[in-house]
């Protein structure tokens, strides 16, 4: 078990047409046992910065360190980690055994007895105790996945790594896994370092969530930080599902302290706490998430826009509807009994506890709602 | 009245039929053509499928006493199995190396190789031989290892560097790193083994172009002595005024069995060899 600490971390890929840039200038603490997830859109940095942790991509600058010890130069051997990659990368002329067996042979001096016991141990944790003596080409995508992970738990090491385990799985055996993933990191305790580009996935199972894009650090939090507090548009509209909608709009003061947002076919009236947090009159992003919107009528006119039934998508537990509002789509989880018509004009609401507003320029987050608003919205220099 | 699948069916066997006979029906006339007496073998009276009888094994036995086949033929396995194991043991690093690292000059390298392959070699016999001739290397059977290894390396390596490119997933040998093995270890103790298909496919094709080849023995030998079994053939095609065809043929016959043997041994690895290529 070990603490992982980035400092500054740079990988630059040289190619034919320059410089890219693959990860930037990136500092993360991750703390003995936990499960953190990176997330991100693909090319966003998410595996590059994990190989770099594996050893199987070169530093071009900063510092990785493994429990205090700089590991930038050490073997991916060395390292005292095990990886389970999207592919499994399992050995097609090894038997299940000789697979999970083959770390602690090479790099332990264990005796042959106890590796097999390590390795029928991790099988029965797995549950393939009966494909031990099975070849990999046999095998099902998710028993070769269940494999793959049993070979990264007999090595006991001091990090896990995934990378985009379970994204070559179907959807339900995907959701099974993830939960036995989660039982396995709560049962080992082992410092768990997760790849995925699947929100849902990074929700579920993350103690904190690391949120790149670009090679940059977006914001690291907890599950309920991230979607309650997004450090800025980017997290908001990549956290959650539907993703969140966005309005430009402008802010204009009353004289009274209050103020109206309006722009792109909305006005919604907004309190004095608000227009104070956000420091006046102005151009903003309103982000509002599908769930909070309501269908509602009989909401007062000042925070109601009108807004055109465009499609009605029916899944059982809720309806998604999407709307029209100002020429641009906006979407809106309602419960079962809300099924407008499509073509229908219905009044929108919401309440001012769950408005999101963010800098149009920086794209940072200003204000989130009114309950939840009471200290400044953490930004990513505060996180980093 | 034949339903459309059966129709369909029984046109495309016909069709097959009718292609294999074309194909294969040149050896079936070298075999018969071996087996007959050279005044049977140009007589129009001779049956396309000869008596039994008028069989004989004349032409093979004259072929054992009149020339030196034994040395040609040992000549012929020597060369071709020595230029085979040199281009392998340069050839797998290299393709492994072509396949899997990025270092300066790896495109330009690897397109000379290929272009290699595509070269008509007779353009470069001369500057070859003297090449040869410097290094005191004319009519040796060592000189003949050399140039055929080197004109089998090219070949080698582009069939092997598909492999490893598109056989071998990274991860798997990325496993093996963080499993415990240096890259040397890697390579040799995971993706070696799975390339054993590859391998024997390239070794495959590396052998048959050595034996097939005629220009460079052609070139760099006189002596008999030193002299493959193809060079040799062509030898006896143009020392008789009156053509013994049936000799010929027998020498044909000899000159391909090995190959076929050896295709035979190494079959099983050809097609998923070339599968991942």
């Amino acid at each position: 078990m070990a603490r992982v600490k980035f400092d500054d971390v740079t990988k630059v890929f040289e190619d034919t047409s320059g410089p890219i840039v693959a990860v930037e200038e990136l500092s993360l603490d991750i703390p003995d046992g936990e499960f953190v997830v990176f997330v991100g859109p693909s090319g966003c940095g998410k595996s590059t910065t994990l190989r770099m942790l594996a050893g199987l991509e070169s530093i071009t600058d900063g510092e990785i360190r493994l429990d205090d010890q700089p590991i930038n130069q050490m073997s991916p051997r060395d390292r005292d980690i095990a990886m389970v990659f999207q592919s499994y990368a399992l050995y097609p002329h090894k038997t299940v055994r000789q697979n999970m067996g083959y770390g602690l042979q090479l790099s332990t001096d264990l005796s042959d007895e106890e590796v097999d016991r390590r390795v029928v141990e991790a099988a029965e944790m797995m549950g393939i105790e009966d494909l031990l003596d099975k070849k990999p080409g046999s095998l099902s995508g998710g028993q070769q996945q269940r494999v793959a992970t049993g070979r990264a738990i007999v090595r006991e090491p001091a990090v896990f790594l995934f990378d985009e385990p379970l994204s070559n799985l179907d959807a339900q055996l995907r959701k099974h896994m993830r939960t036995e993933l989660s039982r396995i990191h709560s049962e080992l305790g082992i410092t768990t370092i997760y790849v995925t580009h699947d929100q849902e996935e990074a929700m579920t199972m993350a103690d904190r969530i690391v949120i790149l894009n670009d090679g940059k650090l977006q914001q690291v939090g907890t599950p309920k930080e991230v979607y309650y507090r997004p450090a800025n548009a980017f997290v908001a509209d990549f956290i959650g599902s539907p993703s969140m909608n966005f309005f430009d709009v402008d802010l204009r003061t009353e004289s009274d302290g209050s103020g109206t947002l309006a722009g792109e076919g909305i006005s919604y009236a907004v309190s004095n706490d608000v227009v104070e947090m956000v420091g006046g009159d102005g151009e903003y992003t309103l982000g509002i998430r599908p769930e909070n919107l309501r269908i509602d009528s009989t909401a007062p006119d000042a925070k109601t826009f009108e807004a055109e039934v465009d499609v009605v998508e029916v899944i059982g537990s809720d309806n998604f509807l999407y709307l029209e509002v100002g020429g641009k789509e906006c979407r809106v989880r309602a419960p079962v009994e809300i099924e407008p018509a499509e073509g229908e004009t219905v009044d929108v609401t919401f309440d001012e506890s769950d408005l999101h507003l963010f800098d149009r320029n920086t794209e940072e987050a200003l204000v989130h709602g009114h309950e939840r608003a009471d200290a400044e919205p953490r930004t990513i220099e505060q996180e980093a | 009245m034949i339903n459309e699948t059966r129709r369909s069916r029984l046109v495309l066997y016909a069709a097959l039929g009718a292609f294999a006979l074309f194909a294969l029906a040149p050896y079936y006339w070298v075999i018969r053509t071996s087996f007959l007496t050279n005044f049977a073998a140009i007589d129009p009276a001779t049956n396309y499928l000869p008596a039994l009888e008028s069989l004989t094994m004349a032409a093979y036995e004259q072929i054992w006493e009149r020339y030196n086949f034994i040395t040609f033929f040992k000549n012929s396995i020597l060369v071709s199995v020595t230029a085979t194991v040199i281009s392998l043991f340069f050839s797998i690093p290299g393709a492994y190396a072509f396949a899997r690292l990025d270092f300066p000059g790896r495109k330009v390298l690897f397109y000379t190789a290929v272009f290699t392959i595509m070269f008509p070699w007779i353009v470069i016999t001369i500057p070859v031989y003297e090449v040869f001739y410097l290094l005191n290397l004319i009519n040796t059977l060592v000189g003949v290892m050399i140039a055929l290894s080197i004109f089998v390396l090219p070949q080698t390596i582009w069939l092997l560097q598909g492999f490893f490119r598109q056989g071998i997933p990274e991860n798997i040998e990325e496993a093996a790193l963080i499993d415990g093995h240096s890259e040397l270890g890697a390579f040799l103790r995971i993706v070696l083994p799975l390339s054993a298909p590859a391998v024997g496919a390239a070794a495959l094709f590396a052998f048959l172009t050595a034996w097939n080849n005629f220009l460079w023995v052609f070139v760099l030998t006189s002596d008999e002595e030193v002299r493959t079994a193809t060079v040799a053939l062509h030898y006896i095609l143009g020392s008789d005024v009156l053509r013994q065809w049936n000799i010929l043929m027998a020498a044909v016959v000899l000159l391909v069995a090995p190959p076929v043997v050896f295709y035979g041994l190494s079959q099983r690895y050809v097609g998923e060899g070339l599968g991942g290529m």
